[in-house]
This record gives C-alpha cells, structure tokens and sequence, in this order.
C-alpha cells in the first residue's frame, strides 16, 4: 500500500511536468514550482552524496584498510575546502585561487593522461577490434578527419575538391543526428515506460 | 499544425503503443529479435567472476538528467535491477558506481526494493555494495582508479551518461586481463570506447540493455514501439527530403 501511494505521486508528478511543456500557460506555475521542489532535492541528494564520500573514506582510516593514508589526505582536503569556504566564502578571491590553483592543474593532469591513453588504445585498435567493417571504417574517418581539420588539403572554392572537403566535414554532424535521434527515441520509451508503470525500477 | 501538437501525437502514439504491446506480450512473449553476443560475454564474465571470488562492477553513470541526454540516466537506473540478483548478493561481491547523489540514492531504492524480500539484512548488508569514489567525473576517475587497483575485479559493466574519462577505468581492467562492458551512449564515451572495449553497445541500442539480461513483457514492448517510432521516423525524414527537393517545404 505504502508503495503504491509512492508510485502514484512520482506517476502524477512525471504527467504534470510533462504536461507542463504544451500547456506552458496554463501549467507554468505548476510547473516552476515542481521544478523548484525537484532541485531542492537534487541539492539534499548532493549533499548525501558528499555524506557518503566522506563516510566511505573514514571508514577506511578508522578500520586501517589500504589506501587509508589517501583517505587521510582526501579528508584532510575537504575539511579544509570546506571550513575556509564558510569562513571566507566561495566569493573570496584568496580562496578561488586557493581552490582553483590545485583543482585545475590536478584536473589538467588527468586530461594528459587520458589523451595519452586515447592515443595508445587508438593505436591498438585492430588489435582490440581486428579487421572489420566497423573498425576500417572508424580507422579510415579518423584519418581523413585528422588530415583535413589540420588543413593540409588546400582547395579553391567552387570547385569539385572543395566540394567534397565541404561533404566530409558535414558527414560526422549527420551521423551525430542520427545517434542523437535514435537517443531520444529511446530516451522517450524509457521515460514513458516508467511514467506508465510498465517498467518499475523501484520493485516490483 | 505546431510542434507542440506534433509533440503530443508522437508521444500519445508511443504511451498508447507501449501499453497495447505491453498487454499483448505479457500473454505471449513473442518479440525476440534482439541478440548481442556482447550482452551474453558480459552474464557469463559475471557468473566466472563470481567463481572465481572476485568482485563485479556496474557504473550507472555521472548524472541522472542532462539536457543532450535526457533518457541515459533513467536507462541505466532502469537497467540496474536486472544487475540485482540472488547470487550478486550472496557474496556482497557486487559494487554499484556512480559520482551523483540522486543516483545513489535511486540505486540505494533499487538494491532494497530487490533484496528486501529475500535476504535478511543482518546476514548480508547490500547497501554497503554502492560505492561514490568521487562527485565529479575526474576525481571519480582517481577515486575509480584507486578502486580497481585495490581490489580483484573480474566483470565491469559501464552504462549510463559519462564521458571520456571512461577509458581510463576501462584500459585499467583490460591491462589486468578483465573483462569490460559498455553501453556508451554520449558521443563523446562512444569515440573513445570503440577504440579500448571489444563487447559495447552503442547509441540507442544502451536502452536494450534491460531486455537482453533479463527478458520481460515491459522490456520488449519498449523494443517494439521503439522499432515503430524509428520506422516512422525514417519515413517522416524520407518523405521530407523527397518534399524537400520538389520544392514543396
């Protein structure tokens, strides 16, 4: 009983907002107030987010597990983020900088490598996939991507090359629309499916 | 007619189709078109790695909604109950990831919704098997990293809305011999996934997921009416471009 009254309220709730889309005028209030009350929300399940991290890694240095030293540090980091944001305010300039200059290098760090990476899986890519339609194909485009957006193939425009320049740079924003297209129909069945109760996540 | 209206029709058109299609395969489970070898790879890794002893991972992504992916979030708390079985539970050898709140806490919904009626709490506490090592993408990605190097896992499965620090969690398991599984459904996972993960699922076909573990009358009215809607949709684009070039639109 208590689960359907639950199940009722997120069904009801889910129609009003999508209802809210075509009928802005009428449902607008509605609609804002129920948007409101849904980030209100997100924000408490951030915050117990953040609860659970933090809990995660004390348990990890209270029961001495491995890595408790980086748990240590993590701690230590975001009580300090977090007491000098009270104190000064995430406005402050000195603390921006402070969190800014660690934040965005480490995060700098982690892009390098991740392009490293990209690199040498790109270089694996028949060892992974082997010699197959799929695989020559994404092998072929990335090549010609590569070869015409670092402009080496100079033509004038008006004529044929320039033409087919112009017809491969707009093949890769095609097939963008069309994954995009086949993600929001599937998008929509997966929203309707749980709107209408016919898949239910939450139990059976 | 306006676009609002258009809105309407198509959406009318799928709800009325999902539910009819709903009810005549809860009778008679007759739309099994679908067979990814990938899907298959990916329950027997879970089932070898649970003999063997060592973990398994699900990633349900970085968020719940976004606007260039409003349904990817949703997918994947959709696909998680199928991931929530009796022998994921009876060695607390599941981790479920992800780097939001709200998905913690629908997967945390789930995790009780399915063990509740089975397993006694004391006995074996599910909960503790999710696991947010980081709130944002990259320091999910140490938090991930650090994980996976500490502890044995034999399965990973990526779904959800994430990016392309994906590969870096996935070349990490591939280098110790592990078997990995995606369904990418951001372009940008896709570019990079192709490249470092043999068993993936691309684009639309990440909404399959559900359906291809564990098959249900809800699951392939989805495949149905989604099949319909494409079709229409090729149709509606033919149509125009034909229109198009007569000069008529």
């Amino acid at each position: 009983m208590k689960k359907i009254v639950w199940i009722v309220i997120a069904v009801v709730t889910g129609l009003i907002v999508l209802a809210g889309y075509f009928f802005q005028a009428q449902l607008g209030p509605v609609l804002s107030m129920i948007l409101d009350w849904g980030i209100l929300l997100a924000g408490a399940a951030g915050l117990i987010g953040v609860a659970y991290l933090f809990r995660m890694h004390l348990l990890k240095i209270i029961q001495n597990k491995k890595g408790a030293f980086y748990s240590g540090v993590v701690l230590a980091a975001f009580l300090f983020a977090l007491i000098a944001g009270f104190i000064l305010t995430p406005q402050n300039s000195f603390y921006r900088h402070l969190i800014l200059n660690v934040q965005i290098p480490v995060e700098a760090s982690l892009l390098a490598i991740l392009a490293v990476m990209l690199l040498y899986a790109g270089l694996r890519l028949i060892q992974t996939r082997g010699w197959t339609p799929m695989s020559g194909a994404f092998l072929v485009s990335a090549i010609l991507s590569l070869i015409i957006d670092l402009g080496f193939v100079q033509t004038r425009s008006g004529t044929l090359g320039a033409e087919l320049i112009a017809l491969l740079d707009r093949l890769p924003i095609a097939g963008a629309r069309g994954i995009l297209l086949g993600m929001a129909l599937g998008g929509m069945v997966v929203g309707l499916r749980v709107l209408l109760t016919v898949d239910r996540p939450y139990g059976e | 007619m306006t676009w609002s209206l258009v809105g309407w029709i198509l959406i009318g058109l799928s709800a009325v189709l999902l539910l009819i299609f709903h009810f005549l395969l809860k009778e008679r489970k007759a739309y099994h078109v679908r067979r990814f070898p990938a899907v298959q790879r990916l329950k027997t890794s879970r089932v070898s790695a649970l003999e063997r002893g060592m973990k398994r991972g699900v990633f349900i992504g970085h968020r719940l909604w976004s606007r260039s992916y409003p349904g990817l979030g949703l997918g994947a708390v959709s696909a998680l109950p199928a991931f929530m079985d009796a022998e994921s539970a009876s060695d607390s050898g599941q981790r479920v990831f992800t780097s939001e709140g709200s998905l913690l806490m629908l997967a945390r919904q789930i995790a009780l919704g399915e063990y509740q009626g089975g397993f006694s709490k004391t006995l074996n506490d599910v909960l503790s098997g999710l696991s947010l090592p980081g709130v944002s993408p990259l320091s999910f990605t140490a938090g991930m990293a650090s994980e996976l190097r500490s502890q044995p896992y034999g399965s990973l499965a990526l779904f959800g809305n994430y990016g392309t620090e994906a590969l870096l969690w996935t070349e990490a398991l591939a280098d110790q011999g592990e078997f990995v599984f995606a369904g990418a459904g951001s372009l940008s996972s896709q570019s990079v996934l192709f490249l470092s993960v043999r068993d993936l699922l691309m684009g639309e076909e990440v909404f399959t997921l559900p359906g291809l573990i564990e098959a249900r009358a809800a699951n392939e009215a989805g495949w149905l009416t989604e099949d319909i809607l494409r079709l229409l949709l090729i149709l509606m684009i033919l149509v125009g471009a034909v229109l198009k070039m007569a000069g008529a639109l």
